[in-house]
């Protein structure tokens, strides 16, 4: 644990020493991201309710912990070649740093969002106090999916092109642009089976209507996390031994 | 087949204590075609290898190119399972002595030292202890809290050097006798290697050098195409290798 941590934070250091504004990075480059939303939904296709920004916000920010998360460990296992031909590390330890990493810069955002949503005014409710169970619900997620990419990804290194494209796919299928409450119920149904759009609707209850969450859903998502994640442990654990092999075909 | 597991710190009790033992390991690779050559085919980097590790030896292991020496360290290590066959470790832990691992240019020479000591398995309380000792070692002092990548290329063999010597495991795992560094710093680093060899400490040299063989070891294996062919006093090894080696040279 000591060593996930402390690649951790070797990793953030590395990263805010190659650039030239360094760490104002983590904060400069999802704003752009989010820059560039909120310019083409609320400028140019002028889908914009009221509140959109907010709205819109609220979505991106957790869903980039997710897909940064996830792209970035996708290669973590298949990248930490050169090290697991010196010395024996359970492997693991690469997603879980490549987690650990991104969650850093994560919070870091989700603060300014915080910021952001109370000074625009949004009610401020006891509902404040289901936020880190909604974060750490997501967080599991993120750690499922990421495990189980970083674990099949040094077998066939080729699907971390396609899986750039699959999470764009995701991110469009998870009501981040639009409000999955306003749909048919039928339409709705088809929308929780990805469990994203309930983590996503979490943060807006929470954050811009100031009411609870709903646990049930919450519930179901917490679940399959657990599952994935168990998964994806076992997965990496069962091939432990075959990665540092795969490099030598 | 001893049933005891002696622990790490036990005193050294002769030289019939043992520490690990290979019985008939193998170890093969998956040599994947492209597209067009789905098949993969098994490729025996190691087809049968036995040997007896002692405590507070130094095993020798002399072998030819390609003999399999650098799958036999992997096994050592950890780092691969036999794929056939058994390893019997008696709770020991056995690590490479390898240089530079996880080294980062951006960060500053002590937090490279502390991640590397990390990764090759060192507890942050015992990096912390040794700190001294690995900077004095590396004679970095008055550079140690700036950027690696700010490092010549030697001052950065040196603390690699230097932070893989001072991790100790119970088993150390040297891969030829290098010196790294200048001229006064190469002879340092082997001078420590000798050291470690002729001391206490349980120690498998892998080389091809015959001459460092003789010198400091206590036993030797020698591998052949991936299969041990004799283990023994290194003077009786390294007869039959060296005959081997002639013959070939005349046929």
């Amino acid at each position: 644990m000591g060593l996930a941590i402390f690649k951790t934070y070797a990793d953030l250091r590395a990263e805010s020493a190659r650039t030239y504004v360094g760490f104002l990075w983590w904060i400069a480059e999802p704003l752009l991201s989010l820059g560039v939303y909120y310019i083409v939904f609320e400028l140019i296709l002028d889908r914009g309710t009221e509140n959109y920004v907010a709205f819109l916000f609220t979505g991106l920010v957790p869903w980039r912990w997710l897909s940064t998360t996830l792209v970035h460990g996708s290669g973590s296992i298949l990248f930490a070649d050169n090290l697991m031909q010196q010395v024996y590390l359970p492997k693991v330890l690469f997603p879980i740093v490549a987690f650990l990493t991104d969650t850093f810069k994560f919070l870091v955002v989700f603060a300014v969002l915080l910021v952001f949503v109370r000074i625009s005014g949004f009610p401020l409710g006891w509902s404040y106090l289901a936020l880190p169970l909604v974060l750490l619900v997501q967080g599991l997620l993120v750690i499922g999916v990421t495990l189980i990419a970083a674990g099949i990804t040094p077998f066939i290194p080729d699907l971390r092109v396609v899986l750039e494209n699959l999470v764009r796919v995701w991110l469009f299928l998870s009501g981040i642009f639009y409000d999955v409450g306003a749909l048919s119920a039928d339409a709705q149904w088809y929308f929780r089976l990805n469990p994203m759009t309930s983590v996503i609707e979490a943060y807006r209850h929470i954050l811009l209507d100031g009411v609870w969450p709903s646990f049930a859903w919450l519930s179901i998502v917490t679940v399959l996390a657990l599952a994935l994640c168990a998964l994806g442990a076992l997965l990496i654990h069962r091939f432990d031994y075959t990665y540092p092999k795969l490099a030598n075909r | 087949m001893s049933a005891t597991a002696p622990s790490p710190t036990a005193p050294p009790a002769g030289r019939h204590q043992e520490v690990l033992r290979l019985e008939n390991v193998g170890v093969f690779y998956n040599r994947q075609g492209g597209l067009f050559d789905r098949k993969p085919t098994r490729m025996w980097a190691l087809h049968d290898v036995s040997l007896t590790l002692y405590k507070g030896e130094t095993l020798g292991v002399i072998g030819r190119n390609g003999a399999g020496k650098t799958s036999l360290l992997k096994v050592l290590t950890g780092i691969l399972k036999p794929d056939r066959g058994t390893m019997i470790n008696h709770g020991y832990r056995a690590a490479l002595l390898s240089l530079q691992v996880g080294f980062v240019p951006y960060l500053s020479g002590r937090e490279n030292a502390i991640l590397s000591g990390l990764l090759l398995g060192m507890k942050r309380r015992e990096i912390d202890d040794k700190m001294a000792d690995i900077v004095a070692f590396a004679e970095l002092e008055e550079l140690f809290d700036e950027p690696l990548g700010t490092y010549s290329a030697g001052m950065r063999a040196r603390l690699g050097f230097s932070v893989a010597v001072h991790v100790d495991p119970d088993v150390l795992l040297i891969d030829e006798v290098f010196g790294v560094g200048d001229a006064d710093f190469i002879r340092k680093s082997r001078k420590v290697m000798r050291q470690k060899m002729r001391s206490d400490k349980t120690v498998v040299l892998v080389s091809h050098n015959t001459r460092e063989i003789r010198q400091l070891c206590d036993r030797a294996v020698w591998i052949h195409h991936g299969k041990s062919v004799c283990e023994g006093p290194p003077d009786e090894v390294l007869r039959a290798y060296q005959e081997s080696v002639r013959r070939q040279r005349r046929g």
